[in-house]
């Protein structure tokens, strides 16, 4: 009951926000904003001519490769940083550094060093993501109970079957998190990115941006949204049937 | 203190587990507190032995030593007659305060962790561990997580689990603290009728004077700072034991005693 409540609190605010939107609409007009009845239309236009569906799979591609770099290299350092000091020395200060920058004032200097093809999407996909994995990973080993490890000591596990049955399942609820906060980030560097050197669903983004009608723009920008919301949801799917214990420790805490 | 007789360690049954000289420090900023100094006890093959004291008074710390989870800074733990300070597994298994069970596994691969660290085949584990889940009556629950098991369920787990290994000595430490006073009778119950199926040498850490009492041969009492022992304390009654014991008037004049005991060696 409390779920169904909350759902249809939702429902009420988004179709009082979609009535607000038609009417700020109607009165600015397409070239400021277009209301919400002629975005459905442009959508279909942006559907049909294909233009949209294609650079997105493209795009998302080239995302794909970066994220799985971040998380390939993310993943382990965060463990090895949060289970061993020197790691933890050594690497901490950089992580610190990196995960406050701007990633839109790195894309210029990544312009000049690597030119605007695929290794600029990549890198800069992977730097804006890879941080928050690290610190994630970081926080999930940094927590793993000393009492579990105890426990596995006193049947006599030796060190790396500790590593392997009691520190990595104990973090992998982590590892699930960090990849999810990871992607929305590589999602929103992917499109900032493509935008500066105008290509890809970030350049279509940017080349609708400059017509006279906002319609395709919010159109654009719905579809990026709710493939974000897409890919943070099956990421938490696969974590919920991979660590079926974690979801539910956590509700009954 | 006429019922009670005391004994040097170390005379009738041949000793399944000795503790030399044991001894302990706690290493503060600038000071060391000790823990244990030059702890002796003999313990019998196939006894039930209880370490009773207050809070502080070293007896989950000898636990945990005895165990090898922790190390001692002197001394030697025998088992057997072979030293085993310092080491873990080989020949004990341990039933933690807090469960401590592993979340991410299910009841059965709970109970079949000390056999797989020690490599005992897939099959055949989960076969001896379905035994012993069978065996503290959970059998419907195997393919359970622990957070969907009430307290005494999980550290029913938590026994299964330190019984599958076969260990020469069982430890206990305060096994029943975390649990309400209903399931911790109920599991007190369980124990000694396990036990009596299969006799085994278990030392059981408890600051509950009453569940010494209904469970022990002997009774260690110890007072704290450093930890010593205060009095070995012969507990009379027969098995198998039942919950009525426990308002038997010498029930009740020994646990008063015992009181005493704790209540000379205390010091607030």
């Amino acid at each position: 009951m409390e779920k169904l409540r909350s759902i249809m609190l939702a429902c009420v605010g988004f179709a009082l926000f979609l009535g607000l939107w038609e009417i700020g609409g109607r009165i600015l007009g397409s070239a400021l904003l277009a209301p919400p009845s002629a975005v459905a239309v442009d959508y279909v236009d942006l559907l049909r001519q294909g233009d949209m569906l294609r650079e997105l799979a493209g795009s998302l591609r080239q995302m794909a490769v970066g994220f799985l770099a971040a998380c390939i290299v993310g993943m382990p350092l965060g463990v090895a940083m949060g289970r061993s000091d020197v790691a933890d020395a050594i690497f901490r200060p950089w992580v610190s550094m990196f995960v406050v920058t701007s990633t839109a004032a790195l894309i210029p200097l990544f312009i000049l060093t690597i030119g605007t093809g695929f290794m600029l999407r990549v890198t800069i996909v992977f730097l804006a993501s890879v941080w928050y994995i690290v610190l994630t990973a970081y926080n999930g080993a940094r927590g793993v109970s000393p009492m579990q490890v105890a426990v596995a000591r006193s049947f006599g596990a030796g060190t790396l079957q500790i590593f392997w049955k009691v520190t990595l399942p104990a973090i992998y609820p982590f590892l699930i998190t960090g990849a999810r906060i990871g992607l929305v980030h590589a999602i929103r560097a992917m499109v900032l990115a493509e935008m500066f050197v105008i290509i890809g669903y970030g350049g279509l983004i940017h080349r609708s941006g400059l017509l006279v009608d906002t319609g395709p723009v919010l159109g654009l920008l719905i579809t990026l949204m709710i493939v974000s919301l897409f890919f943070n949801w099956l990421l938490g799917e696969a974590g919920r049937r991979l660590a079926p214990w974690y979801e539910q420790q956590r509700v009954t805490l | 203190m006429s019922e009670l007789e005391t004994r040097p360690a170390g005379t009738g049954a041949p000793d399944k587990l000795e503790i030399r000289n044991v001894t302990k420090y706690y290493h503060g900023r600038g000071n060391s507190l000790p823990v244990l100094e030059n702890f002796s006890l003999a313990v019998k093959d196939l006894e039930f032995l209880v370490l009773l004291g207050p809070s502080g008074c070293g007896k989950s710390t000898l636990l945990r030593i005895i165990d090898g989870i922790e190390t001692c800074d002197s001394g030697q733990v025998v088992l057997d007659g072979k030293n085993v300070t310092n080491t873990t597994g080989d020949g004990r298994g341990m039933v933690f305060q807090s469960f401590e069970l592993f979340p991410w596994r299910k009841v059965i691969d709970n109970v079949a962790f000390g056999l797989e660290v020690t490599g005992v085949g897939k099959a055949e584990r989960l076969d001896i561990a379905r035994e012993y889940v069978n065996l503290v009556g959970l059998s419907a629950f195997e393919h359970s997580y622990p957070h969907e098991l009430s307290g005494g369920m999980q550290q029913r787990v938590g026994i299964a689990r330190a019984l599958a290994i076969k260990p020469q000595v069982l430890l206990m430490d305060e096994p029943y603290g975390a649990l309400d006073v209903q399931t911790r009778d109920l599991l007190q119950d369980e124990l000694l009728s396990i036990w009596e199926r299969q006799r085994k040498t278990v030392i059981f850490v408890t600051h509950s004077i009453e569940e010494a009492l209904y469970l022990a041969d002997r009774i260690v009492v110890m007072s704290p700072r450093p930890g010593r022992i205060e009095q070995i304390i012969d507990v009379p009654f027969g098995r198998p034991r039942r919950d009525a014991l426990k308002s038997d008037p010498e029930f009740l004049a020994l646990r008063r005693e015992i009181w005493q005991i704790l209540k000379k060696g205390a010091r607030v």
